[in-house]
């Protein structure tokens, strides 16, 4: 590791901001520290100086606003899990942040963090994609915010300019008559990382149809993959067997699939084809159960 | 996590010695530590090394075996995955603070030695740090939660079921059954 690492402490963002651009790329956010610890003791990167998000106030805060929960950058994995009006206003988020590795991990890693990381095969991206959420992020030319769809670009590359930060993301709350769910397939151990992760959304119109579907795929390729031509094979129509098939294996013919230690391109085509299946059919089934719509 | 010294300017480094170290002021088991560090180390390596509490050990180093749990604000964390500059203005807690004013073992410890919930004991610490924690949070916790809360703390002799049976012994004598 390198002897020279400068450790700031900043207690205004514009002070972090105004180090990152004096650093350019030799800084490194930290937040909750447990993707960078691993990435700094493998050697993968080298910053010279860590910017801590840590002392700057009002960055863990969840709120209601506008029919949309915004969730500050500083925010923990395990409070969005336990979090009464998450898990209230968005269930699928509590649940999708509570299969995040393990309890140690999720008291530590913070929810900018995730996003910021870009890392494939992370769980909450999928389902901030599927939900419509923007990324909140502010630079040295004030405060922007960015479709969570555009903000992943590629393997831990994100939309961010090298001296913005995010400071937190706004996820709408689904509307009346909608059913979300997350699945999160592992093949080696319960608190592995997704081999593939699958979140969708499903709105059902009063005669049963789909007003909306929505369906993001995690950790099969780059970045989460969503693809709007496809859930249009399924809006207007009722969410049928068949029709169900034909949005997988689109979904499953259309993502170029990676190869790792959780599974082959060949596989992860194959889980992909079973679980958006599975992950809109649990969708359905939630949007049909829950609170009538309207 | 909070600054060590609020007294620093904001865009200023923390001050290195000529050894390249950081002076740190840890709350560890109820008592204030002064030491330095280099500023890359981790709060693991900082207990071990520095402070010469070797209960929280190093296994996998990536967070995912538990080996090198410890109690920050009361909720577990791998020691391995935090830079110990970023423990400071934390309760932290390790095995060594478990035990009473006369060395007398802490409930959950005499639970798992009178259930044998251990053999290298390796993992240990670990395991009973995090059960302190899910009994804090859930002191009627049913052993399926145990299951599900401790799947993050790996024991590669195999002793889950008697661990288990530890947790829920542990359980019962802290709500005073």
């Amino acid at each position: 590791m390198p002897g020279s690492l400068a450790f700031y402490h900043p207690t205004t963002l514009e002070d972090a901001i105004g180090l990152l651009g004096e650093h350019g790329d030799e800084a490194k956010v930290v937040a909750g520290a447990t993707a960078l610890t691993i990435l700094m003791r493998q050697r993968l990167v080298a910053p010279s100086a860590l910017v801590s998000l840590g002392s700057i106030p009002g960055l863990d805060r969840i709120e209601e606003v506008d029919g949309s929960l915004r969730i500050g950058a500083m925010v923990r994995h395990r409070d969005v899990e336990l979090s009464q009006i998450v898990r209230a206003r968005i269930p699928v988020l509590a649940e999708t942040f509570g299969k995040v590795a393990n309890v140690r991990v999720r008291n530590a890693a913070t929810v900018g963090g995730v996003l910021a990381e870009s890392d494939y095969a992370s769980d909450p991206p999928a389902v901030f994609v599927a939900l419509d959420a923007e990324v909140e992020v502010r630079g040295p030319n004030g405060e922007r915010t960015i479709p969570a769809r555009d903000f992943f670009v590629a393997f831990y590359e994100t939309a961010l300019e090298p001296d913005e930060i995010v400071t937190g993301i706004v996820v709408p709350v689904p509307a009346a008559g909608s059913g979300t769910s997350y699945h999160k397939f592992v093949t080696r151990s319960s608190e592995d990382r997704p081999c593939v992760g699958v979140a969708a959304l499903v709105r059902l119109a009063p005669d049963g149809s789909a007003a909306d579907l929505r369906v993001a795929v995690g950790a099969a390729a780059e970045t989460p993959q969503r693809f709007p031509d496809y859930e249009a094979l399924g809006r207007g129509h009722v969410l049928s067997d068949d029709i169900v098939g034909r949005v997988a294996d689109a979904y499953a013919g259309a993502i170029d699939t990676l190869d790792d230690m959780r599974g082959s391109a060949w596989y992860r085509t194959e889980m992909v084809r079973v679980w958006v299946r599975r992950a809109i059919e649990s969708a359905r089934d939630a949007a049909a159960s829950g609170p009538a719509a309207h | 996590m909070t600054a060590a010294d609020p007294s620093a300017p904001s865009t200023s480094p923390r001050p290195v010695d000529g050894e390249g170290k950081i002076s740190l002021t840890l709350h560890v088991n109820g008592r204030e530590e002064h030491l330095r560090a280099r500023p890359h180390h981790t709060l693991l390596e900082v207990l071990r090394n520095e402070l010469h509490l070797t209960g929280a050990r190093e296994g996998c180093g990536v967070g995912m075996c538990g080996a090198c749990t410890v109690l920050l604000d009361g909720r577990p964390i791998s020691g391995c995955l935090l830079p110990a500059a970023l423990a400071e203005g934390h309760e932290l807690t390790t095995i060594e603070g478990l035990e009473g004013p006369n060395g007398e073992l802490h409930p959950i410890q005499e639970a798992y030695v009178e259930h044998t919930g251990f053999q290298c004991s390796y993992c240990t610490p670990g395991f009973i740090l995090t059960t302190k924690a899910l009994l804090e949070e859930r002191p009627d916790v049913s052993r399926d939660e145990a299951k599900a809360y401790l799947a993050g703390n790996l024991c590669r002799c195999g002793s889950y079921v008697k661990i288990l049976d530890s947790v829920m012994d542990a359980r019962d004598r802290l709500r005073g059954g």
